[in-house]
């Protein structure tokens, strides 16, 4: 084996603590750049922001635990542009592992800063099964789906549930989500009823939605840390994500680098071998 | 009789929700039926989740039962079920450490437990992507190499110090052109979204013809065996 | 820090640290942190679906007067007959109750929620005052849909004009896919991200008030 044989046959483990010092890096020598605005979060952004105050917005905990690191500061940054705009928050999640507990608890959390009053400024609905369902059924009627809310209040003792039917009476939907249940929101709900949305998505989802942001059936789109930290900029709500995008540049570079170097072990190793069979 | 009805089952059920698509829903019958169809619906997809859990205990339980090796980790798995659903099903009004609220066994368990583990589990597919590009990213014809520079100029152009850098190369070589914005207008918005829309028209094509297979009975992998 | 916040700190330290031994090499920390991670979730799910359905949709609403909900009752505990293959068939109501329903949802927001829309935006104009920046990525977009769409279609031999637009499809999804996969990358170290920062911030100031 030759250099260049070894090169490309480099142990992973080297491979995975180069990536976690790249992460380590800037915890040490902090590293801080300017963050520039894509249209599409500045578009989701402005949609939020013409919402007249005190419109009822339904925010969806849409994610796993898997994903917070992407999407948790997307659904915060949401809640703090709608909380400071006296906008109703009317909270549900389509995602049975976590996501009532997590929207419970960012939710509260982040009201406590402004001293909103649950069932009044806010309610979080929780979960239900089968989400095309659910997503139909709210169409119709939200307390059918919901007879009571996330910890068991009936929905007719909850003022704000009082003007809040079904989509009718909400002005906006920020779909915060990790898996394709964007593509129904958009299907089901948007195309149905009419119902503007944009949508928060980890990277992994965002490519796919262009294609909705692109048809006008989307609002607006944050795409991983980089939008949520967008975001977090926009709304004057500054987070995890925006710390986040030190490190965030210097493991894109690393990954780039070893692409680089990968490549030329590859070829390089190819050429040696062609030399020496002739 | 074990098919038949069934089938017929699946089409009244998929038939009210097209034709109540069609009716206003607060003035007609159909409206209401769709509604309580609905609400039925999501209660069965409720014992579908509980099927999971009944299957993976029985399953825990056999290695238990019959001293699999490692059968201490099953029975680790076993305790951790009880140990989170019983006091999750016991009214709160008996002790905080009851229901779901915060302060209870369910909520911290999932918090301090279950929630890092996932995050975790996902954050380790960091090192595996960095493993990956290394050894299998390869440039070896013109397509991959096509692949492999867009990867690298939106990875470039998502962190803000590739911003800077593309904003650079662009005004030092390419007379002022704004790279970055290209970038999102002709790849992103551009060759991108014509690619996924393009996937996107013809799944959705797909889900329909499997939908209209299925309502027809003609699909009925969905059922099982039996 | 309170000692109930140091300790819940340093359970979920303790966990996260186990998975993360996995990257070296399989070991008992991981496994055991592996199937205690199956069962809480597992266990998660009775919990939820207790409250949010046995309770909420079923239990209070019989008891205030609905109940006819009995018979979604019903039909969910027969999806239990899956269990055991004897009697499997009878889950097949239920099933078929809810493939039917979403079936019926899904042929219609499919072609009237996806289909349709996105064609109509393909649909663009190649004139008007937008100007030639506009106009280049009209004619990007038309082509790059219409050979996607006919790259993915296999019922006939790529050759000829079909051949070479689906060469040219092929060309788009290498554009695309590139982007995907740099999004990908940037999607998961986000994620390590977000465990470093918990590590680093919460878990590490923690040594200092504990030693």
């Amino acid at each position: 084996m030759n250099f260049w044989d070894k090169l490309g046959a480099l142990d992973r483990r080297w491979i995975y603590l180069l990536v976690a010092l790249s992460v380590i890096f800037p915890l040490i020598v902090p590293m801080s750049f300017k963050i520039s605005i894509t249209p599409e979060a500045r578009q989701l952004f402005e949609a939020v922001d013409a919402l007249p105050d005190s419109s009822v917005v339904m925010l969806t905990f849409d994610y796993y635990p898997s994903t917070v690191a992407e999407t948790e500061p997307m659904a915060t940054a949401a809640l703090h542009h709608l909380f400071r705009k006296d906008c109703k928050v009317v909270t549900m999640t389509t995602i049975p592992l976590g996501g009532p507990s997590m929207a419970e608890r960012v939710t509260r959390t982040i009201a406590r800063e402004y001293n909103k009053d649950y069932g009044v400024d806010f309610v979080n609905l929780g979960y239900k099964a089968n989400w095309v369902a659910v997503l139909k059924g709210m169409g119709n009627s939200i307390e059918a789906i919901y007879p009571a809310d996330n910890s068991g209040a009936p929905l007719s003792e909850l003022p704000l549930m009082a003007t809040v039917k079904n989509y009718d009476d909400v002005s906006f939907i920020f779909v915060v989500a990790d898996n394709d249940i964007v593509q129904n929101w958009v299907s089901i709900v948007n195309a149905q009823y009419g119902t503007p949305m944009g949508a928060g998505v980890t990277a992994v989802g965002a490519p796919k939605y262009y294609a909705f942001v692109g048809s006008g059936q989307l609002t607006g789109l944050l795409g991983g840390m980089k939008g949520a930290a967008e975001y977090e900029l926009l709304a004057d709500a500054r987070g995890l994500a925006e710390k986040g995008m030190g490190m965030q540049s210097l493991a894109h570079l690393v990954i780039i680098l070893m692409v680089i170097v990968g490549n030329i072990a590859f070829f390089a190793g190819r050429w040696s071998q062609k030399g020496k069979v002739r | 009789m074990r098919t038949i009805v069934p089938v017929i089952v699946a089409f009244l059920a998929g038939f009210v929700m097209i034709v109540s698509f069609f009716f206003n829903p607060e003035r007609t019958l159909l409206g209401r039926i769709e509604s309580e169809v609905l609400v039925w619906v999501t209660i069965v997809g409720g014992f579908t989740l509980l099927l999971g859990v009944v299957s993976i205990t029985r399953v825990n339980w056999q290695a238990v039962r019959t001293m699999k090796e490692g059968w201490g980790y099953n029975l680790l798995t076993l305790l951790s079920i009880f140990v989170m659903a019983i006091p999750a099903m016991l009214p709160a009004s008996w002790s905080q450490l009851f229901g779901d609220a915060e302060g209870s066994i369910y909520d911290w368990l999932f918090f301090h437990v279950d929630y890092p583990m996932m995050a975790t589990m996902f954050a380790m597919l960091a090192f595996y992507i960095a493993s990956a590009a290394y050894r299998a990213f390869r440039a070896r014809n013109p397509e991959s190499t096509l692949l492999l520079v867009t990867a690298t100029l939106v990875m470039l152009w998502r962190i803000p110090m590739g911003e800077a850098f593309l904003i650079q190369v662009g005004d030092t070589l390419l007379f002022g052109y704004n790279l970055p914005e290209s970038i999102n207008t002709y790849i992103m918005n551009g060759a991108n979204l014509a690619v996924q829309r393009g996937i996107l028209i013809g799944a959705a094509l797909g889900a329909a013809s499997m939908s209209l297979r299925i309502m027809l009975g003609i699909e009925r992998t969905y059922m099982g065996k039996g | 820090m309170s000692s109930v916040e140091i300790i819940q700190i340093w359970v979920a330290a303790f966990f996260t640290l186990a998975i993360f031994s996995f990257l070296y090499k399989d070991n008992p920390f991981y496994k055991l942190a592996e199937h205690i991670f199956a069962g809480l979730s597992a266990g998660y799910y009775v919990g939820l679906i207790w409250k949010a359905v046995i309770i909420q949709q079923l239990w209070d609403p019989m008891l205030a007067g609905s109940w006819w909900l009995v018979i979604p009752g019903i039909l969910g505990v027969l999806m239990f007959a899956r269990l055991w293959p004897r009697i499997s068939w009878v889950s097949r109501i239920a099933l078929a109750f809810v493939m039917g329903n979403t079936a019926g949802i899904f042929l219609i927001t499919q072609l009237h929620g996806i289909v349709l829309p996105q064609m109509q935006a393909t649909m663009l104009a190649l004139g008007g005052t937008a100007g030639f920046a506009s106009a280049l990525l009209a004619i990007i977009v038309v082509v790059g849909v219409i050979s996607t769409l006919i790259y993915f279609y296999f019922s006939k031999e790529h050759t000829g004009v079909l051949g070479v637009t689906a060469r040219v499809g092929i060309w788009f999804i290498m554009v695309s896919f590139g982007a995907h996969f740099g999004y990908t990358v940037m999607a998961r170290i986000s994620l390590l991200i977000g465990r470093v920062y918990f590590l680093a911030d919460l878990w590490l100031p923690s040594f200092s008030q504990l030693f």
